[in-house]
């Protein structure tokens, strides 16, 4: 090989580099694709109980949602051996990530899922969830919250079992701005570009409407794409700094955001590491809802599943969850626990609200169909500005 | 006799892991890429039945951030560019005996990954920070914020896709016989002179493949504006995930990657015509 191919041969690795890396970054892109096609079977099986539960059980929930001690006390109390991973970030990725097993009949494994009340109606009204046999859930049955036993979406909680409930309303630093007591405060240009909203349709839009005295329960299309477009004024104006999930917590204690919309379990949490931070229920009201346990369709061991569920409906084992979690408990009893054990805690209001606290608050309202497609697209639109 | 045959069919089976993963990796998943772009329906439900509608509506309602993220990954090659060839410059000409110890510090950043870098960045650009107080106080940040504008989303994209450019750069300066320019100022050349004619033409194989690499991934980039950008400055790349993984329009995400795949095809095809196929393969290729 002469000189000159030798300096070919170098310059055109450089080429193939190109080329190469060109093709990985197309390959990025690409690797979303992946055929779904037809529809899953609609009739909705019940889960099938065999015996005494033992084995092993694999749970999917979001981050920061159990304490430490409540799966191996459990585990120790069973036999069962519980898989427990915290790999759900938000309901719709998780959904995207699972529907082409479930549109198998598969759950991945897993036997629990904990996600929010609209996304486990739609994978209900998909065939990806299962009944449940209330028959191995006497602690469910006895001491869940009356006021979480006739949910809108699951009236007689057939296939879902709460986790935890909250309440989305605004975290403020009290410093730095004090008067901000209503979402409609959020827009005043005094907090230009330190206002962070969350990248929820079902909780940022319905609260802007109660601040534009609209009822989210009774509200039209119209009202909500009134609200998203002001919502939208605001984004291009650049009143609202950005659009986020769980990540405002790192922009109030930068202070780069001074008030957010946010949830009431993450400000008990914020406010160990500063006092400042304070949740509050927006003038108009807070909304309200819960994150449902499902058992999927192809569960392995669905015994086990029911058996967790019961467990952690026991007042006792619900108190060490709720004591680290300090979401609103879905557990009748565990307010009488603390009040013996850490009487401070019985009185959060972000804890155990009482009906005074959320009387101006409402449930995640129904949103379905086309409506549902045109509101999503609509608020979709203005997060990707 | 056979071992002409061998001679003839080595290369066949050198080629066939490169072959494999290619097919296995991008031909297929590209396949379902491009029958998914054309299905409609909703999730769970998709039809295919060449919803050819799915393609002018991505380009439709996406036409804003489609020319952001070029705008975005245009400037970030242009800032790249200009920081990187002197750097490069002095690498390959001037480090001497440092020359190792600087490339390491080129390549240093790629020990920590890409995400903790960029989040680094959320720091480094908060408020509060002295870097927003000093812009602030000269003027650059007259809204007294840095993070979460275009601005910050620029800078991400330059920092970190900077090695990329930097590196084949360096490499064909790198190659460049010094005797030319040696040659050049013999025959009277000044400095500027020699530069301009002798090692700037020299290095372009280096321009073309370093803005190549920059620009191509920086304008498919999502994580840069999701951790730095506001509200209005997301690319492309948040569209699609978006429309992936929150909205479950799998058809629109699919259609609206093959639009992006085909821009970018598009634009480097027009920028090696334009900077001549000699100036990538090098100049022995003429």
């Amino acid at each position: 090989m002469g000189s000159s191919e030798k300096g070919r041969g170098r310059a055109s690795l450089l080429a193939a580099t190109a080329v190469a890396v060109l093709a990985a970054a197309i390959g990025l892109v690409a690797c979303g694709g992946g055929g779904i096609e037809g529809g899953g079977s609609k009739e909705v099986q019940t889960v099938k109980l065999e015996g005494k539960p033992s084995g092993s059980l694999t749970i999917s929930n979001w981050p920061l949602y159990i304490d430490k001690e409540t799966i191996p006390d459990f585990e120790k109390e069973t036999g069962i051996k519980v898989h427990y991973i915290e790999d759900i970030n938000s309901n719709e990725e998780f959904f995207s990530k699972m529907q082409p097993l479930l549109q198998e009949g598969e759950s991945g494994g897993r036997s629990i899922f904990v996600l929010a009340g609209y996304e486990t109606s739609k994978m209900y009204k998909l065939g990806y969830l299962q009944n449940l046999d209330k028959s191995a859930l006497p602690n469910v049955e006895r001491n869940m919250l009356q006021s979480l036993r006739h949910p809108p979406n699951d009236p007689n909680r057939a296939y879902t079992v709460p986790w935890q409930s909250g309440m989305t309303g605004i975290i403020v630093n009290k410093e730095l701005a004090p008067e901000v007591r209503s979402i409609c405060d959020l827009f005043n240009p005094k907090y230009k570009g330190k206002v962070d909203f969350l990248n929820e349709v079902r909780e940022t839009v319905p609260l802007v409407m109660k601040c534009e005295g609209t009822d989210p329960e009774t509200a039209t299309e119209a009202d909500w794409m009134k609200a998203i477009e002001k919502i939208k004024g605001a984004a291009e104006s650049g009143q609202i700094r950005r659009f986020t999930g769980n990540d405002y917590a790192r922009d109030l204690t930068s202070g780069d955001a001074v008030a957010v919309i946010g949830w009431s379990g993450d400000a008990v949490q914020l406010q160990a590491d500063n006092p400042n931070l304070e949740w509050r229920v927006p003038t108009q009201g807070c909304m309200q809802w819960s994150e449902d346990m499902v058992v999927p369709i192809g569960a392995p061991n669905p015994t086990a599943a029911e058996a967790f569920m019961n467990y952690v409906y026991e007042p006792k084992n619900q108190a060490q969850i709720a004591e680290y979690v300090n979401y609103v408990t879905p557990v009748e009893g565990v307010k009488q626990i603390f009040e013996k054990q850490d009487p401070e805690l019985a009185k959060n209001p972000l804890i155990f609200p009482s009906p005074e606290f959320t009387k101006t608050c409402s449930p995640t309202p129904p949103l379905e169909g086309e409506e549902e497609q045109n509101v999503i697209r609509a608020f979709n639109a203005v997060l990707n500005g | 006799m056979i071992a002409a045959l061998r001679r003839r069919t080595a290369p066949y089976f050198l080629l066939g892991p490169g072959t494999i993963w290619l097919v296995l990796f991008f031909v297929v998943p590209l396949y379902f890429l491009a029958k998914l772009s054309l299905e409609s329906g909703f999730v769970g439900a998709f039809e295919f039945n060449w919803n050819w509608s799915n393609y002018s509506e991505a380009l439709s309602s996406y036409d804003t951030q489609f020319v952001r993220s070029f705008v975005y990954a245009g400037t970030a090659t242009l800032l790249s560019l200009i920081i990187a060839y002197p750097l490069a410059y002095v690498i390959a000409f001037k480090a001497g005996r440092w020359k190792n110890a600087l490339l390491f510090a080129v390549v240093a950043p790629f020990f920590t990954t890409y995400l903790i870098r960029t989040i680094a960045w959320e720091t480094i650009l908060s408020d509060d920070s002295p870097v927003t107080k000093f812009l602030h106080a000269v003027g650059l940040a007259p809204s007294g914020h840095v993070l979460a504008t275009s601005g910050a989303v620029i800078a991400g994209l330059t920092y970190n896709f900077l090695p990329f450019m930097i590196l084949p750069l360096y490499a064909s300066l790198d190659r460049i016989d010094t005797r030319l320019i040696e040659a050049a100022k013999d025959l009277y050349s000044s400095a500027t002179q020699s530069f301009l004619r002798v090692t700037l033409p020299l290095s372009l194989p280096g321009i073309v493949a370093g803005t190549l690499l920059t620009f191509i991934p920086a304008a498919g980039d999502y994580v840069n504006a999701q951790f730095l950008g506001g509200a209005g400055n997301r690319m492309i790349g948040n569209v699609i995930q978006s429309l992936y993984l929150s909205q479950a329009d799998y058809p629109a995400a699919a259609a609206l990657s093959f639009v992006l795949m085909v821009l970018i095809m598009v634009f480097v095809v027009v920028y090696i015509r334009f900077a001549g196929s000699e100036a990538l393969m090098g100049e022995e290729a003429r």
